[in-house]
């Protein structure tokens, strides 16, 4: 109850997913010195207000270091009312936080009422805010009116000793407060005011655009909220579906927050207008009529024809422009194709890109925009400038949808893969790695088929890896072509760094599920042929990486044509060694490879499930080799941490995924939910003792992984918690730390 | 609690069984066995984990409030057949130090029936 006379906020059980955040904001929002000022930034309708609102709730409610105060920017028609509005909210929360009252805080009180609500309490310092604003204004300064309402926050701080917390929302739309008509914004001595100040804050925006400009007197940290990853959207979807009593498939779902990219309110929208029109989220129509209508007639795209303000056609020629150019356009193109006067098109940009769907920077204009907007851009286009009618684009829309879909899952697990070669490639740093990892053909006679054989000697020399300074993709270079994407990693051979010494690895990644083919390796061949191009002075070497390994042919030709390859069992040896110079010692010799192996289980909501994975992980660990003993410790361990996933997912219908990955020396066990932290305070805090000498009854998950595990660590994950456990084989004459 | 048997009356000894599996439920089961035979008077409590493979740390919680109940009530519990990764889950927790471990439900039951040869 005491919430709703606060800010208003989604109800609980549609809320997924931001609690790692709203805990951070908090906890800095508290400490006791200064805490750095936050800028919180992401897409439209991805949650930023809700995070926002409830930071504040939670400061309001749940602790006594600073006063919060919110506030959400909008459109005003003149600097004394915004003045006024801001001035007025800053009076009304700190006199609602002091007095612990959370009706003053909502209550829509002029500001005389304000004032001689303040005097009848006595806050005489806060009303003097009151009456220099209707002095300042009376006399027509401007000036004095906007300064008198941005300094409020530092002097209340300076004076009360207890600082206030600002919250401001929606930043982005500050910049349009202008001190005079078409003069100078107010952005710069507002933004002076709360860097000066004594105070901490925290700002929302869409675009970083805000930060342009001095912003930031240094001491800025800059949180990006980014669309749900793709369980706890598919969590959230499956939550919500059961509430509206919907119908639904797992596979459905996972297309559907693929294709709303996690963005937490689309997902709601979706869900809420299956519940009104009665359907089902069964089968891939399902979903693609759903989303069509949504953008057409629902509250998606009533909420993008509220908040995209195109002036004309040429507004929106030039938005489907930006969308479909799949990289920046320059400013100069645009003007002159669309015909649009330099300050009439300064001025689009500008709108366009505090609607967060274009971005300006050096001369060019970037679409920063979602897919989802994309698509309703397009939705308008075709309509407005084609002529053709609503049903003909949905139609279209169903069409691309379902063809889409059924493609969905490799589109799904692309970027992945190629996303880990490109971390890894970026570790390399001279480190020696056994050529073998790097050639299929030798790696596949050598270890598939039954235990190593001995093959040629030379698989068993070492690879110094070059120092890699970046990797990058090669989408400008290849707009149209096809084929598996190729990655350019540039860096320096033998800690040298002359020209000498430059290398360039062109790396081509397959991630899809068919092995990589002789046509594969020619369009690789051929493509890095055009690519060396670029880098003419440059030693190159070209590597092939595909998940699902080599056909004969393809290796026979890999191998003639001198190009490195490596599988998925490679690719992980490599990964797990680079990352480990323990292991990477141990690996010497191919001898004493042996390929890692992967195994998966996800664990529903349901009594005992956490028995499951440790039934699973009994067969890999006896599998594996590890005593009895050991295994019981690792099932035990497993337990905990499936029971801690389950527990603080927060979600009802939570899944926890687990990966175990089995390798020459170690079990890693990943365990993931899909929610909020694990928490790793709670688990610590009663290990004392009580009074009658016996241990305390609650928190003892984490320090029984501990105990059991060799290793127990903690990973951030958007929207939760990951934990990763180790356990390391002992074999016979082999000891601990070397002991026996 | 055990399948075929939840607990053994020994004298002025009782013996529990539980399940293989002590979670929240069981646990509760094993905590609602002790209080009904302290409730009778049975102040010797032996727990025999020779069926139980695994013990949450939930299960630890309750176990560790039986053992508050038992000491409260100036009573006696030992336990036994502990399996490698019970005895190393309880020696984590501490529980070893306060409670007497025997390998098999017959030592336990040897030595309560001397019960001053038993560390208080």
């Amino acid at each position: 109850m005491r919430d709703k006379l606060l800010f208003n906020i989604c109800p609980e059980g549609e809320f997924f997913g931001r609690n790692r955040e709203i805990d951070y904001i908090f906890r800095r929002a508290t400490e006791s010195h200064k805490s750095p000022n936050i800028f919180l930034t992401g897409r439209k309708w991805m949650g930023k207000t809700e995070v926002l609102r409830r930071v504040h709730r939670k400061l309001f409610w749940d602790q006594a270091h600073v006063v919060p105060v919110y506030y959400q920017f909008r459109r005003y028609g003149s600097v004394e009312s915004f003045s006024e509005d801001y001035l007025k909210e800053v009076l009304k929360q700190y006199f609602a936080y002091k007095k612990r009252e959370p009706r003053i805080l909502k209550s829509e009180v002029s500001i005389d009422k304000l004032e001689r609500l303040l005097i009848d309490s006595d806050s005489f310092e806060l009303a003097e805010f009151i009456s220099r604003h209707r002095e300042a204004k009376k006399s027509g300064d401007k000036t004095a009116v906007l300064r008198n309402a941005i300094s409020a926050p530092d002097l209340i701080t300076l004076r009360s000793g207890i600082p206030i917390y600002l919250i401001l929302d929606d930043l982005d739309l500050a910049p349009y407060i202008n001190l005079f008509n078409e003069g100078p914004g107010i952005m710069k001595e507002f933004m002076e005011a709360l860097n000066s100040g004594s105070f901490s804050f925290l700002a929302a925006s869409s675009t970083k655009k805000v930060l342009e400009g001095g912003v930031s007197n240094g001491s800025i940290e800059a949180i990006t909220l980014e669309g749900l990853d793709e369980e706890l959207a598919v969590s959230m979807m499956m939550e919500l579906c059961r509430q509206y009593n919907i119908e639904f498939d797992s596979e459905i779902l996972t297309l559907a927050a693929f294709k709303l990219e996690g963005n937490p309110n689309y997902i709601k929208n979706l869900i809420w207008a299956a519940h009104r029109a009665d359907k089902e989220l069964v089968i891939l129509k399902d979903f693609v009529d759903l989303y069509a209508n949504e953008l057409v007639d629902g509250n998606i795209g009533f909420a993008f024809r509220s908040s995209i303000h195109l002036k004309g056609l040429s507004d929106l020629r030039l938005l489907s422009a930006c969308a479909n150019a799949g990289k920046a356009v320059s400013e100069e193109d645009l003007a002159e194709k669309f015909r649009i006067s330099p300050e009439e098109f300064r001025k689009t940009i500008d709108e366009l890109g505090t609607a967060g769907l274009l971005e300006a920077s050096l001369g060019s204009i970037k679409w920063v925009g979602d897919n989802v907007v994309k698509d309703y851009i397009f939705y308008i286009y075709e309509t407005r400038v084609k002529g053709r009618s609503a049903e003909e684009v949905k139609t279209c829309f169903i069409r691309d949808g379902l063809k889409e879909g059924f493609n969905f899952k490799g589109a799904k697990i692309r970027g992945r893969f190629k996303e880990e070669a490109a971390e890894l490639v970026k570790k390399f740093n001279g480190q020696s790695m056994l050529k073998v990892l790097f050639r299929n053909q030798a790696f596949s006679a050598r270890f598939k088929n039954g235990p190593p054989k001995s093959v040629e000697k030379k698989i068993d020399e070492d690879l110094i890896l070059p120092q890699i300074i970046g990797c990058f993709d090669t989408l400008r270079w290849e707009a149209n072509e096809t084929g598996a994407p190729i990655l350019i990693a540039h860096g320096f051979q033998n800690s040298r760094y002359d020209s000498g010494n430059e290398v360039v690895w062109i790396i081509g990644v397959k991630e899809a599920t068919a092995p990589f083919n002789l046509g594969d390796i020619e369009n690789f061949v051929r493509r890095s042929i055009i690519l060396k191009e670029n880098f003419r002075a440059t030693r190159i070497v070209r590597w092939v990486i595909s998940k699902e390994g080599f056909t004969a042919e393809a290796q026979k030709r890999a191998e003639g044509e001198g190009i490195f390859s490596t599988d998925n069992v490679q690719f992980r040896i490599i990964s797990d060694s680079i990352d480990d110079k323990a292991k990477s010692e141990r690996l010497k010799s191919a001898d004493k490879i042996v390929p890692v192996k992967e195994f998966e289980v996800v664990l529903p909501s349901a009594t005992k499930a956490e028995l499951v994975g440790a039934r699973a992980v009994e067969e890999i660990g006896t599998e594996m080799g590890f005593d009895e003993d050991s295994i019981g410790q690792i099932k035990a361990a497993l337990v905990e941490a499936c029971i801690n996933a389950f527990e603080h997912s927060k979600m009802k219908s939570t899944k926890v995924f687990l990966r175990f990955v089995a390798s020459g020396d170690r079990l890693t066990i990943h365990v993931q939910n899909g929610g909020a932290d694990f928490d790793k305070s709670a688990q610590s805090e009663s290990i004392a003792e009580t009074t009658s000498g016996l241990p305390h009854k609650r928190g003892w998950g984490l320090e029984l992984m501990k105990g059991l595990m060799d290793e127990v660590r903690f990973e951030k994950l958007r929207g939760g918690t990951k934990i990763v456990m180790v356990k390391f084989l002992i074999k016979k004459g082999e000891g601990r730390d070397g002991q026996e | 609690m055990g399948k075929n048997r939840n607990y053994r009356e020994a004298g002025d000894s009782v013996i529990l069984y539980p399940e293989n599996y002590i979670n929240d439920i069981e646990g509760e089961k094993l905590e609602d066995m002790c209080d009904i035979f302290l409730a009778r008077g049975f102040k010797k409590i032996i727990i025999d984990f020779s069926e139980t493979d695994l013990i949450n740390s939930i299960g630890v919680s309750i176990m560790i409030g039986i053992i508050e109940k038992i000491k409260d009530k100036k009573g006696l519990i030992l336990f036994s057949g502990l399996k490698k990764v019970n005895h190393d889950i309880f020696s984590i927790v501490g529980l070893t130090k306060h409670i007497p471990v025997f390998s098999t439900e017959k030592e336990a039951l040897d030595v309560v029936s001397c019960e001053d040869r038993l560390p208080m």
